[in-house]
């Protein structure tokens, strides 16, 4: 019954494999033969003789070995045969990418339901159906049709919908985001949030889980699951819109919107809420390679005033504090900035980015008692080296001082070499301080759950 | 099944402290019912058929002597048949008038996915013009009650803002743990306000509710 079999198999057939390169059976085929997957592949199609150069299967009886994962893109006519095959076959989970089920109402509602009676007779797992796909970048399985593989990294991304999930794969590529599983949960006829979130919670790949939600269906298991679970979580719920007003008994029948009911359960199950998806990639970057502060003082260095003013005023909105260093910190700093520059928090070093300068004032801010976490800034000008501030602030050895330290390097294409550095060091690194402090903001809230909600 | 009969019982069992309301159905028993709850006493139309009772002079606040009641009575009756033809009168409510306090209002909802939801406001226009509420899923314990409370953006309110004495927030806090304990044996209530609870310095009372009940449960 366990999940590894969808999500690390070491059998795979794809069932509905097509040699002709629009469908998806084509595609998911050759994602499954190009990335670098090491287990068996067998294409399956009583139409062919050979797909990709691979011999092709009549049906999944043929196929002389046992089959961890069938990904199913047959016409949906087929589908219900196909599945009972497989569960004939022994096969244990199932990635039903063929739609037309409970997503379109009446007769596709009874059709997953029987559907739904073939797997559990069979005690298989189902993906979907109306998925788009499982992509493990660990291991180079790429059952989907996104169109590369993401870079292999810490953060599993589950998505409820098709399309939208694969745009935000492609985007988080752009990114270099390192991604662990994506899963298109489709219609989340047998596998649904709670069942992921309890794999993810075991699964030692992932660290952070991101989440693009349009509902939840099992609401109460879901609280309880997160909470166990300390790993963030982040979810971007839509329909944040009020629905049509309707008629109305109670104040709290009107103002009980599924909305805020959905944010308070998040909040209660620990669970951070961001609003768009710049928020929810910002900040999975941000935990999946920085610790969780211990508080809410900002420590904010900066080459320029107005960048971290900006940082200041985000933090500001977001319950974030620029608290006043200690005064022997700020003795040591005024060694390090020109004598007009002022050592007060936020520290704007008057055009000073030397690797000595950004070096010296990001290990006595880290020291500093007062301040729990640091967003460094860096405003490339035509004069700078956007590399040698970066490599002072990776250079640091912070041992085991639990300080996160987000940063960021404005100034487009002429910051890149720096920000390679950062990247290669570890540090989240954004092109605009409102994106930099919406990050640390999801790790402050982090914080906040593991103290007071997580179990 | 809907009535106010219900919803008093109901919080009365689960403990949760309301200033009693008492039906009168003829003069000599709105007189008597009124005599002994002690003045001023609020009347209000008892009518199936009646929802917006303050539409129709179906309330009448502030009644002070037993000749001001027998008045109200009297107009209620003629204002409420003339303007609701056909309305079913069961009598009047009777209850005395509440001290002034602080005005919250705690409400119930069942949600489609979570299950009961607990909602907290500040009552009147903080909950009706800025929507200044916090919600919880249920079970709600008094820790979760607590930050609740002070989740609201008008919470300093009942800390005793403007030289105002601070509200039994603890008071506040059992109302909503004893109405999250009594929804877990109530599976069938769809929606329901307290509406005021009036808090003091110390206690707080339920002085209105209304609950809605999945009736298809009840058969």
């Amino acid at each position: 019954m366990t999940l590894k079999a969808i999500f690390e198999p070491e059998s795979i057939a794809v069932i509905g494999a097509s040699s002709s390169p629009g469908k998806w059976g084509h595609v998911i085929l050759k994602n499954l033969l190009s990335n670098g997957y090491k287990g068996e592949v067998f294409p399956v199609n009583p139409k062919d003789q050979t797909i990709l150069d691979r011999k092709c299967y009549n049906s999944v009886f043929d196929i002389p070995v046992h089959v961890d994962l069938a990904v199913i893109a047959v016409p949906r006519s087929y589908a219900l045969n196909v599945a009972e095959e497989c569960g004939k076959k022994g096969v244990k989970g199932i990635i039903m990418v063929t739609a037309g089920f409970s997503e379109l109402g009446g007769e596709g509602r009874e059709i997953e339901k029987e559907l739904l009676e073939i797997i559990e007779r069979y005690h298989m797992r189902l993906v979907g159906p109306n998925s788009l796909g499982v992509v493990n970048a660990h291991t180079g399985m790429n059952a989907s049709i996104i169109s590369r593989l993401p870079e292999a990294g810490g953060i599993s991304f589950i998505t409820q919908s098709g399309t939208l999930g694969l745009a935000l794969a492609d985007w988080t590529m752009e990114m270099g985001l390192g991604l662990n599983l994506v899963i298109s949960t489709g219609n989340k006829a047998n596998i649904d949030d709670v069942d992921l979130l309890e794999y993810l919670a075991q699964d030692p790949n992932t660290d952070v889980i991101a989440m693009y939600v349009e509902g939840i269906n099992r609401g109460r298991d879901f609280i309880t699951a997160a909470q166990r679970i300390s790993k963030p979580i982040l979810a971007l719920k839509t329909g944040r819109t009020k629905s049509g007003a309707k008629a109305v008994f109670s104040h709290t029948g009107s103002l009980a919107g599924s909305d805020e009911v959905y944010s308070a359960a998040f909040k209660q199950a620990g669970v951070i809420r961001v609003d768009n998806i710049e928020d929810l990639f910002d900040s999975a970057l941000a935990l999946s390679v920085q610790p969780a502060p211990r508080g809410n003082r900002v420590g904010i260095i900066s080459n320029g005033g107005g960048a971290s003013i900006i940082a200041s005023d985000a933090c500001e909105r977001l319950g974030l504090t620029i608290p006043e260093l200690m005064p022997a910190t700020q003795q040591k700093i005024k060694k390090l900035i020109p004598e007009f520059a002022s050592a007060h928090n936020p520290i704007d070093t008057a055009g000073l980015a030397k690797f000595e300068t950004y070096n010296g004032i990001v290990r006595h801010m880290l020291l500093d008692p007062n301040i729990d976490a640091l967003v460094v800034i860096y405003v490339h000008t035509i004069m700078g080296d956007p590399a040698q501030p970066a490599q002072a602030v990776v250079d640091i050895r912070r041992g085991d001082c639990s300080k996160p330290i987000i940063t960021c390097w404005m100034g487009g294409s002429g910051t890149e070499p720096g920000v390679k550095i950062l990247k290669m060091g570890g540090l989240p690194n954004y092109p605009v301080p409102g994106r930099a402090v919406e990050a640390l903001a999801s790790l402050v809230q982090h914080h906040g759950f593991l103290e007071k909600v997580k179990i | 099944m809907n009535g106010k009969h219900d919803v008093w019982e109901l919080l009365k069992e689960c403990q949760i402290p309301v200033l009693p309301i008492v039906k009168a159905s003829s003069m000599e028993e709105v007189i008597e019912v009124s005599n002994s709850l002690g003045y001023p006493v609020v009347m209000k139309i008892s009518s199936p058929d009646i929802s917006h009772k303050s539409d129709v002079g179906g309330i009448i606040l502030d009644i002070n002597s037993e000749e001001e009641v027998n008045n109200a009575y009297r107009d209620m009756m003629d204002a409420v048949s003339q303007k609701v033809v056909d309305a079913r009168i069961d009598g009047v409510m009777l209850q005395k008038m509440a001290e002034p306090g602080i005005e919250v209002i705690i409400g119930v909802k069942l949600d489609p996915q979570f299950g009961h939801v607990i909602m907290f406001g500040l009552g009147g226009i903080f909950v009706e013009i800025y929507k200044d509420v916090s919600f919880r899923v249920t079970p709600v314990n008094s820790e979760m009650a607590r930050d609740m409370i002070l989740e609201i953006k008008g919470s300093p309110i009942l800390m005793g803002a403007r030289g105002r004495s601070a509200a039994d927030i603890n008071a506040i806090i059992n109302v909503i743990v004893k109405l999250s304990e009594m929804l877990e044996d109530n599976p069938d209530i769809v929606e329901l306000d307290i509406n005021p609870l009036i808090v003091y310095e110390k206690n707080a009372v339920a002085v209105d509710a209304r609950m809605l009940k999945n009736d298809k449960k009840l058969t």
